[in-house]
């Protein structure tokens, strides 16, 4: 029966998505990129759309909040799967809204259990979502375009580890500039030598140094430009390990700190919750295991993430323009809808 | 059948002053609220105009009673809600009516605010921290309830709060529920901050820039935990967003600064200690309130949403 094969054969892609998602994200840097995964989780929750059983707005919402938890609970690190979840049921509530004409708050919440407009819903839901995965997939190159307001001849930018954003980023300026990139190869992982290869295949003139010169190196440097993991409710980071020291010399010099970072990063969370802000991965890349006398006695930690807090922060650059810290309550409140914050 | 008669200012101020009796633990605003509630049934204006006007004087005359300003704000707020719906009815009696069950709505809204912000605030106390808060505060009472239900073991450093050492009634009530409590002079801010992790504190009203006025002595404890880098939280009911915008501590109006019987009495106010101060956005690292887990930027965008 070709129903039922589709459905196994939608419950199998998800369940290939949550193993990968367990796998993923180790040490040495994401097997995938957070752009990959919100691309996959976008394009998983538009086949669940398509195939799944349901007959109201209200139960396609407690269908697509079910995988979600599921998602988000196999690696609770990647935000960018809560975050897509989090803006297709925006999406279903707009599209509802919309096919109704009315935006009555409060009649909403109970008719959204109504069996209403159910066919036109389902492909309006469809049609925003694909609208959603053609604004991923152009989140880079929108980045990339504004860096020439940002990037002056002559200037010296600093950045820490790899980010594939922040990588465009510059790769676009040097088209037509010509800049001094300094590279803090942000230990244990030191993605910052794969970020120096590639920018100097690109002819731009690179120089690669040890986290404990950025203090150093910070009085000769004209802009701070890093990349990011999650960008918090309250305007910080959860950036790669390392990002703080940067932020804080930075701000110790009065340097701009520039954050280049795709709208889909920006997460409804705070800075508080112990459970899922850090991540931890083997200390191996710290101290290898083959010190052995010397670890029966010494605890050692490899933590993954760096909180950076709103205020060390100048602008965040996004697929949707330049925006100042304070102002991200207000891209939240455009991207998610209150009421959807708790999976 | 007799109707009850119209509220006059006596009956208005009793009535007020029984809900606040009869339960210690409601917000001012909210017996103020209730008393305006009352007042509306018993009204018996002709029109909405005169309605309008007869609440607004019935708030004032509140505010005579008890200056703070989450009874002014409430009472705005009150009536601006029921006037938020189609009053096209012919009747007057009609629009009384669903002007009344609007009414209702609201308090039954501001009745669960607490537990709302009670909820939001309480993941952001950890397993084992010390806690420092000012004077006494039912919203952070119910706060710190929370997390001592959710099994967090944590202290707490109260100011006493001079010069009505309310901050020993709130010692009082923690340590009903088994909290290890402190009570430290308010000049002992400054010493004792560097033991602390978190400072909660909170509001009697929040103002459009996103700052707060609180009893006197926020404003010192907001400015010391900005030397230490401690975070400062406020909690507060939506209900007690105000339209003010204060740019120093001489902004506030002072029918806000002082208790309604010193302002009746007293015809000299610079002798006369002020009993808020205002602490300015720059120095608040959170507000939460039953309209989510605000920054100090989002207040006035709140706010608006509150009063339009």
């Amino acid at each position: 029966m070709p129903g039922a094969d589709k459905e196994a054969d939608l419950t199998e892609r998800i369940e290939a998505f949550l193993a990968d998602l367990k796998r993923g994200g180790c040490g040495t840097g994401p097997i995938r990129g957070s752009g990959e995964t919100a691309r996959e989780t976008t394009a998983l929750l538009r086949k669940v759309t398509a195939q799944a059983r349901w007959s109201s707005a209200g139960d396609l919402m407690e269908i697509i909040r079910k995988e979600g938890r599921r998602m988000t609970a196999a690696q609770p690190s990647e935000t960018t799967v809560g975050n897509m979840v989090l803006r297709v049921l925006k999406i279903i509530r707009e599209e509802y809204a919309r096919s109704r004409g009315s935006s009555e708050e409060t009649d909403q919440q109970e008719s959204l259990h109504k069996l209403q407009h159910f066919v036109h819903l389902k492909a309006n839901v469809i049609e925003a979502i694909n609208e959603l995965l053609t604004e991923l997939d152009g989140t880079t190159d929108n980045i990339a375009m504004q860096a020439l307001e940002h990037i002056h001849s002559n200037e010296v930018i600093m950045t820490v580890g790899r980010s594939r954003t922040v990588e465009a980023f510059l790769k676009d300026a040097a088209r037509k500039r010509k800049f001094h990139v300094i590279v803090a190869e942000c230990a244990p992982f030191c993605q910052g030598h794969e970020m120096a290869t590639n920018l100097s295949k690109a002819s731009i003139e690179t120089t690669v140094i040890a986290d404990a010169a950025i203090f150093a190196v910070m009085s000769r440097v004209n802009k701070v430009i890093i990349g990011t993991q999650t960008v918090l409710a309250n305007g910080g980071l959860r950036a790669v390990n390392g990002t703080h020291t940067v932020a804080l010399a930075a701000r110790h010099h009065s340097t701009p700190l520039i954050v280049c970072a795709p709208m889909f990063k920006l997460s409804p969370q705070f800075p508080n919750e112990e459970d899922t802000f850090h991540k931890f991965v083997s200390p191996h890349e710290v101290l290898p295991f083959t010190e052995g006398e010397i670890l029966s006695k010494v605890n050692v930690h490899c933590p993954v993430f760096d909180y950076v807090p709103p205020e060390l922060i100048t602008l965040f650059i996004s697929n949707i323009g330049g925006n100042a810290p304070s102002y991200i309550y207000r891209l939240m409140s455009e991207l998610y809808h209150p009421e959807d914050h708790d999976l | 059948m007799q109707q009850p008669s119209k509220m006059n200012e006596e009956e208005l101020v009793e009535y007020f002053r029984t809900q606040m009796r009869t339960d210690p633990d409601m917000a001012s605003a909210v017996a103020a609220i209730r008393t305006l509630l009352e007042f509306l049934r018993r009204d018996k204006g002709e029109t909405i105009l005169g309605l309008r006007e007869s609440l607004k004087w019935a708030t004032d005359c509140l505010t005579e009673v008890d200056s703070s300003v989450a009874v002014s704000s409430g009472g705005e707020l009150f009536l601006r809600f029921i006037s938020l719906t189609s009053l096209e009815h012919q009747d007057l009696s009609r629009c009384k009516k669903v002007m009344e069950e609007r009414g209702e709505l609201f308090l039954e809204k501001i009745s669960l605010s607490r537990t709302k912000v009670a909820k939001l605030c309480h993941t952001f106390i950890k397993d084992g921290a010390k806690i420092l808060t000012h004077s006494s505060s039912r919203v952070v009472l119910r706060v710190l309830e929370k997390a001592a239900a959710e099994k967090k073991r944590f202290t707490v450093y109260v100011t006493e709060s001079q010069p009505d050492t309310a901050g020993k009634q709130m010692a009082d009530a923690l340590r009903r529920i088994n909290v290890p409590v402190t009570v430290v002079l308010d000049a002992a801010v400054g010493y004792v901050l560097e033991k602390v992790d978190l400072v909660i504190v909170g509001a009697e009203g929040v103002v459009e820039s996103g700052g707060i006025i609180n009893k006197i002595g926020t404003y010192q404890m907001a400015v010391c935990s900005k030397a230490h880098n401690k975070p400062f939280y406020v909690v507060a009911e939506s209900f007690k967003f105000v339209r003010l915008y204060p740019l120093n501590q001489q902004d506030v109006p002072d029918r806000f600064k002082y208790k309604a019987d010193t302002l009746r009495t007293v015809s000299d106010l610079s002798d006369e200690h002020p009993m808020i101060d205002y602490t300015p956005p720059s120095l608040i690292t959170l507000l939460f309130t039953d309209l989510g887990v605000l920054t100090p930027s989002a207040v006035s965008d709140e706010l608006i949403k509150l009063y339009l």
